[in-house]
């Protein structure tokens, strides 16, 4: 890999099933790109067939969370000497013909980092009722610091190395990374742009936000929104 | 008015009475047996140094209050007790929740610390894996960690 090829992080934890349809995609969309596996524990044949897609994989010991898997890359990423990095989920709801969009803005050097969002323009994407209202409340978070993102559960980003040197630290959530970590990287003066995508409705069965999750979510990431804004606030990057 | 009056009287009988020298010797053998057994975890290599001040602040604590009954006293009235026992059933839940916290904080650093070791092992074994698929000398083909 040479430090201009951009590479791509795809946490996956027991996504045998789904994977391969991903890198499937990858490959149609004919991008130059380094894909990176970052298989967190599975107890089924995730990295085996991510490695037989042509992926480079990384196998956690065990299971650390979804950000702690996309820290992972960014880790990996930082070693590598890269210098623009994307990121999807292996549920198939990212589209790779949308990862274009996301890249061109961090290449060209107008932004440290593209957040892709549903939302934007008007499509056919519909979000549950209480997920919508989690992303109305983290939106408003957002605006509190002078950050207007209208779709701050998006997974789907690309950075520079700025951002992964920021994200590469202790303080990003080995949970749900979202509003707090897009506000922290904000409060640091870094350039965060929205890119409007196109997204498939995500083919897990259960979902990272059923049962009793939501509450505690919006609970954790209001907590951790409020940390990221007293930091920096302590930091005098305001 | 009456009844306010004998719950004020009863209150008054209940914090002036006399402390047993049974609970006393109790309490001090106690707090002795608590201290020691800190000691002989520690000397046995079976606790930390650094887990033993809250332990160690317990049981000087309860000394002082069995030798110190008066002081305990003094205590029962500020937080409006109405008996020593109950102080010391109070100071108890504190002690608890204080090192259910203290354990938190250790708990939250381990936490961290794991998360970091365990994603040095995954690249450190892609990295051998890589280095392995290249045939650079030196790597062997056993298995990884």
């Amino acid at each position: 890999m040479s430090a201009a090829q951009p590479l791509l992080i795809i946490p996956a934890c027991n996504e045998a099933s789904r994977l391969p349809a991903v890198l499937e995609g990858l490959e149609a969309a004919g991008l130059d790109l380094e894909v990176v596996v970052v298989d967190d524990g599975s107890s089924d044949a995730t990295a085996e067939v991510a490695t037989a897609g042509g992926a480079e994989v990384i196998r956690h010991p065990f299971n650390l969370g979804y950000g702690a898997a996309l820290q992972t890359g960014y880790k990996y990423a930082l070693a590598r000497g890269a210098k623009v990095v994307a990121q999807m989920d292996a549920d198939g709801q990212h589209r790779a013909d949308q990862l274009g969009r996301l890249l061109g803005p961090v290449q060209s050097g107008e932004a440290d980092l593209v957040v892709g969002s549903r939302f934007l323009e008007e499509t056919a994407y519909r979000m549950g009722p209480l997920k919508g209202l989690g992303r109305r409340l983290f939106g408003l978070f957002g605006r509190w610091v002078g950050l207007r993102i209208t779709d701050p559960t998006s997974g789907f980003q690309a950075m520079n190395r700025r951002v992964l040197e920021l994200y590469g630290a202790d303080f990003f959530p080995t949970d749900f990374p979202d509003i707090d970590v897009l506000v922290a990287a904000h409060r640091r003066g870094l350039r965060i742009r929205e890119c409007a995508v196109r997204m498939d409705p995500s083919q897990r069965k259960s979902s990272l936000h059923s049962g009793l999750r939501p509450p505690y979510y919006v609970y954790r990431t209001a907590l951790a929104f409020w940390v990221a804004s007293a930091r920096a606030h302590k930091n005098g990057t305001r | 008015m009456t009844s306010e009056l004998q719950i004020e009287q009863l209150k008054a009988l209940m914090l002036s009475a006399p402390e047993s020298v049974v609970t006393r010797i109790i309490a001090v053998v106690l707090s002795v047996a608590l201290a020691a057994m800190v000691l002989w975890l520690v000397r046995t290599r079976r606790l930390r140094e650094e887990f033993t001040p809250l332990w160690v602040a317990a049981s000087l604590g309860l000394a002082l209050l069995s030798l110190r009954f008066d002081l305990l006293q003094a205590i029962t009235r500020a937080i409006g007790a109405w008996t020593p026992s109950a102080t010391l059933f109070f100071l108890g839940m504190v002690f608890l929740a204080v090192l259910c916290l203290n354990y938190a904080v250790r708990l939250s650093r381990a936490g961290l610390q794991l998360k970091n070791l365990a994603q040095e092992v995954a690249l450190m074994r892609h990295e051998i894996q890589d280095l392995r698929r290249r045939g650079e000398p030196g790597s062997s083909t056993g298995p990884l960690l």
